[in-house]
């Protein structure tokens, strides 16, 4: 390791660290023999002010992409959190914006959160927030490419999906409850009430969710899994029997629907 | 050499950011150009890249970039630079800009703009990085003087040399950031004008000026005020030296109207129209009087303020409008 690989090692070890610099009578001859200090400030302080950058910077990010988490969770418990994670994954990727990509099984694995099922919930859909925010665009469906497609070619049709788009399922209305929290609306923390939960980018790009049925779900995941229309909504019927006449029934409107809010995008016949 | 390395002039522009992305859409005012931070826009699609074709169709834009780590343990990541290629192509900014600097280490992006020691070993790694960078970019790349919060102490040169010599012996321009220059002089009790004089002023292709916050033991380049009148002496300066040279105003936190922007711009070009004068007087072996110095005890951040401690390292992300 060259000289100044070996610095740019220590200095990112010292930068990381949870506490003070300046308060840590070990770290101060360290610091003296890799910074000058000056009148104002000693070696460890000049140190010290990169190490809680460090912090501010990465916490900052993470309040921003984790609001609802935030608001969940309260600052106590939410700031051992994000320390607990940029300990446990330190941040890899150039952009800020990958920093939270392993938060949600990291909220997972932090059973002693309060209040733990509703922060994974939470935490997932925040997560696919920034996904969707900045996925690929895709061009919107051409209405005279349907006209065209011959009535017996939507047997074996692939609908396909917006890369903007995500599925979940959640125990709980977090997606309503992150808007009330965004919105600095007031807010109790929601009983258990499992959904079905379409996170996406709309034609004006901007984010939405919407709640669906069991059985609109279950058609849509089959969807994004490839599988072509008819056996897309033979699996779905087979998932959920209950909704099977709802899905024959409300077929052609669902598909009316999902392309106005931009989830289908072409069909490949 | 030609002046700015033969790159345009592209006058007095602002950094763009989201929340001036409606009215700049929607009024298109005028503005000689736009810095965009490279990062922000390395993503597949969505609003970004929305906003940055919907603002190229009537601005030229600049690159700007905080994450090559030009100076780091490893060399800049061949992934992130073929993602900045690509926009480069897209955007064709006459130039790309980054730091002199290191972000992080193998295995921890710090996401920060962390100075380098001033060391023959250091200039010779970033002049053999900067010169193969600029090679795959197939664009002038031009490095960014840091605002730095400590000094090293196994540094053998002054921080002008050091730039002056990596600049030199690269063949790459320099992105002139004159409130760096006066945040860095600051903190650790160097004369700011010995660094404006000592540069090679011909590869200096764009300037950036920006508020700080400055906390009396240290400032903290913030980005989130007016150019304080030091700064613009020093901007004064630099013009002279350099000629008309491309400039844009950063302003990244606590980010205000466009219109406060857009004066403090118009207030640059005052600067650097009078600077211009000043400098083809001293040309043509013309008489130029003797301007006085800014000086005095430097102003102090209001107590409300000492406690905005985050430095900016590039500008705010692109990100879900705020409810």
């Amino acid at each position: 390791m060259s000289g100044v690989a070996e610095l740019q090692a220590q200095l990112a070890e010292l930068l990381q660290r949870r506490r003070a610099l300046d308060t840590d009578p070990t770290v101060r001859d360290q610091a003296a023999r890799i910074a000058t200090g000056n009148d104002r400030l000693s070696p460890a302080e000049q140190l010290e002010l990169y190490r809680e950058q460090f912090w501010l910077r990465h916490t900052g990010s993470l309040v921003e992409d984790f609001e609802g988490l935030g608001g969940i969770l309260g600052q106590h418990d939410w700031e051992r959190l994000v320390e607990d994670y940029l300990a446990a994954y330190p941040p890899r990727s150039f952009s800020l914006r990958d920093l939270g990509d392993r938060l949600p099984a990291f909220v997972e694995q932090s059973t002693w959160l309060p209040h733990h099922a509703l922060a994974v919930d939470m935490a997932r859909v925040e997560w696919a927030y920034i996904e969707v925010f900045d996925a690929a665009d895709a061009t919107p469906l051409d209405p005279a490419k349907l006209a065209s497609i011959p009535e017996q070619a939507w047997e074996s049709a692939r609908l396909v999906l917006s890369p903007a788009l995500r599925l979940l399922e959640v125990g709980y209305p977090v997606a309503a409850l992150r808007r009330a929290i965004r919105h600095k609306d007031p807010f109790s923390l929601p009983g258990a009430a499992a959904q079905k939960l379409v996170v996406y980018r709309d034609g004006a790009r901007n984010l939405q969710h919407q709640v669906v049925s069991p059985g609109a779900f279950a058609l849509l995941q089959a969807l994004a899994s490839g599988q072509a229309l008819v056996p897309a909504c033979q699996a779905a019927m087979a998932e959920v029997p209950d909704e099977a006449p709802r899905i024959e029934a409300e077929l052609t409107a669902w598909f009316q629907d999902w392309a106005a809010r931009a989830w289908v995008v072409d069909v490949l016949v | 050499m030609t002046p700015r390395l033969g790159l345009p002039d592209l006058g007095v522009g602002v950094g763009l950011r989201v929340p001036h992305y409606r009215r700049i859409l929607d009024e298109r005012p005028s503005i000689d150009f736009f810095e965009v931070i490279s990062e922000n826009f390395l993503v597949a699609g969505g609003k970004p890249r929305y906003h940055l074709s919907a603002v190229r169709e009537t601005y030229r834009v600049v690159q700007h970039g905080v994450s090559m780590s030009i100076g780091g343990p490893t060399p800049p990541d061949a992934e992130y630079l073929a993602q900045l290629k690509r926009l480069v192509q897209e955007t064709r900014t006459p130039w790309l800009s980054d730091h002199f600097c290191w972000c992080g280490v193998p295995g921890a992006n710090l996401h920060d703009l962390l100075p380098l020691p001033y060391t023959e070993e250091v200039v010779a790694l970033v002049v053999e990085r900067a010169k193969r960078v600029q090679d795959t970019l197939g664009v002038r790349l031009a490095l960014e003087n840091t605002s730095s919060y400590l000094s090293y102490t196994g540094s053998t040169m002054p921080e002008w040399e050091f730039i002056s010599r990596i600049a030199e012996e690269a063949d790459i321009g320099l992105m002139f950031d004159v409130n760096n220059v006066y945040v860095s002089a600051y903190n650790h009790g160097f004369d700011p004008y010995e660094l404006v004089r000592n540069v090679p002023h011909e590869r200096i292709v764009q300037i950036h000026l920006a508020g700080h916050t400055n906390l009396g033991r240290y400032i903290l380049d913030t980005h989130s005020d007016h150019v304080i009148d030091p700064v613009w002496d020093l901007y004064r300066e630099t013009v002279e030296l350099a000629g008309s040279v491309s400039t844009i105003i950063e302003w990244d936190d606590r980010i205000p109207e466009l219109e406060v922007l857009m004066a403090e711009a118009d207030k640059a070009k005052v600067v650097r129209d009078a600077a211009l004068a000043r400098r083809a007087r001293r040309l043509a072996g013309q008489p130029v009087p003797e301007i006085e110095h800014h000086r005095g005890p430097p102003e102090l951040a209001p107590a409300a303020l000492a406690a905005q401690r985050a430095w900016a390292q590039g500008g705010p992300r692109e990100h879900e409008e705020a409810p």
